[in-house]
């Protein structure tokens, strides 16, 4: 497919790589909402190109990532502030294709339901499987989505956990296809772990997916943080290429009522509300 | 009293999830170091190639002696448990061990390239998993003509170890195995061994 003409998913911007992965002289090429990028490194900036029209695209380089976007965004990136925090650590952990709408993915993000079955004996465990209510809202502040006061029963909340904990949970979606979570830091239970989930639409059915892992740790490797979130990542990856359609449906009765969760509903909500097309199944729309 | 054998291990890898399901079902205890070959190319640098300059993992360290091939750990591993080494079939055994490390690479290949988007060292290698599975497939259908389960005879060996995860993670670029009946058998029977452990992307059914 060609460049999309959806000007809601056009004007975002979104994460196309990481600048380590970049080198001089090499060109890169890659996808974003069905159009041809090529990025490089001219005079040690990051440059991205839309590959038809030779048309020099903006970059920015933020929270370990390599943002660009094809349209005239209305807003910059999501204001993270724990970047400022000098004692954190960042992992960024690399690209995962999926072949998924990526709104799949933000809102398999956001689904505690499948800790258990799907994460089992790390993030969830099959004799514990009850998600306790929790409060969802659009914030009309900030143009998001949020999940506040979730709580869950963890064996393994992280690399660095010594032993089951309950995890606090908060799920801030600030972008249509990005999405934050704080969590409960297993060494330091007064502050919260970031863990942020930066999708590359390359197309309506296809993704990229990034992560980063912002941590109060001490003791894991990077290396250990970075396997942690693949590990889970990679569990996930299966469950998605296996959602059929691949595209989002939007009416919350197109699926099974226990997908269909408060935070599910307020993502779908908004997206229609915000009117974007790009990713989403639009057979059922009347 | 020898240090403990040491494991340079990646989770993504299948060769290096063959020394781990090796070490489960024979019980070897091992330490684990992770090694960040992707994104963080670890494998690529001088302090890794020192170790291993073919830059791959798994490595296996023990006594001072590393190995490199994932035919050569496991049959290191099972140097105590002649049974996994094919008992008086111990060439059969090397020759299905072999096939695994060589033939099987195409299906590691299309994964990763699925999965990462890494550039694959074999021409087409969904097309070239699937030659190696339906190789695969045949010898377990004239295996069992003989009432044997696995690669070779009715007990399972290194050989079995070392193609399971190629086979059980095929999903990982789409491929359901829905061709491969009796592949698919067998890795029903692979999971039912005693100290079987999984990794991420082993479907729970086949
Ligand atoms: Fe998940």
């Amino acid at each position: 497919m060609s460049r999309t003409d959806d000007p809601v998913a056009l004007d975002e911007w979104y994460v196309v790589g990481r600048p380590e992965d970049l080198s001089i002289g090499r060109p890169v090429a890659t996808r974003l909402l069905g159009a041809e990028l090529t990025l490089g490194l001219a005079g040690g900036a990051v440059t991205a190109v839309e590959t038809e029209t030779g048309r020099a695209l903006p970059v920015t380089l933020a929270y370990g990532h390599v943002w660009t976007t094809l349209g005239t965004p209305t807003r910059g990136l999501p204001p993270i502030a724990e970047f400022d925090e000098t004692d954190r650590r960042l992992a960024t952990c690399g690209a995962v294709h999926v072949r998924a709408s990526g709104l799949r993915l933000v809102e398999n993000f956001l689904d505690m339901a499948h800790f258990p079955f799907v994460h089992t004996d790390i993030l969830g465990v099959e004799d514990r499987p009850t998600v306790e209510p929790y409060d969802c809202e659009i914030r009309r502040d900030v143009d998001e989505v949020w999940a506040t006061n979730c709580r869950f029963w963890q064996p393994q909340a992280a690399a660095n956990a010594a032993g089951g904990q309950m995890s606090d949970y908060l799920y801030r979606v600030a972008r249509p296809f990005t999405v934050l979570l704080y969590k409960t830091c297993p060494s330091d239970p007064a502050r919260q772990d970031v863990i942020g989930l930066l999708i590359q639409p390359t197309d309506e059915d296809r993704s990229i997916a990034y992560a980063f892992v912002l941590v109060v740790d001490a003791v894991s490797s990077t290396t250990e943080i970075i396997h942690f979130q693949q590990t889970i990542f990679l569990q996930d990856r299966i469950i998605l290429e296996n959602q059929r359609p691949r595209l989002l449906p939007l009416s919350p009765r197109a699926e099974t009522p226990t997908r269909a969760d408060l935070s599910s509903i307020a993502y779908r909500r908004w997206l229609k509300e915000k009117g974007l097309r790009f990713g989403i199944d639009r057979r059922e729309a009347a | 009293m020898a240090d403990r054998p040491v494991l340079f291990d990646y989770e993504l890898s299948a060769n290096a999830y063959a020394v781990r399901l090796m070490a489960g079902l024979i019980g070897i205890a091992h330490d684990r170091r992770p090694v960040d070959v992707y994104p963080g190319r670890e494998t690529e640098g001088a302090d890794f190639r020192a170790l291993n300059p073919r830059g791959t993992v798994p490595v296996w360290v023990e006594d001072g002696e590393v190995l490199t091939s994932v035919a050569a750990i496991l049959w290191h591993m099972a140097r105590g448990a002649p049974a996994w080494q094919g008992g008086d079939r111990a060439a059969e055994t090397i020759e299905w061990l072999a096939f695994a490390e060589r033939d099987l690479a195409a299906a590691d290949a299309a994964r990763l390239d699925a999965m990462l988007g890494l550039a694959s060292p074999v021409v087409d290698p969904v097309a070239a998993a699937r030659r190696a599975f339906r190789i695969l497939d045949d010898r377990l259908a004239r295996q069992g003509i003989d009432g044997a389960g696995f690669l070779v005879g009715a007990e399972p060996t290194v050989a079995d170890v070392a193609a399971f995860p190629a086979v059980a993670l095929a999903i990982d670029f789409g491929e359901a195995l829905e061709a491969y009946p009796k592949l698919r058998a067998w890795t029903r029977r692979m999971r039912a061994l005693p100290g079987f452990v999984t990794t991420p992307g082993v479907p729970d059914h086949l």
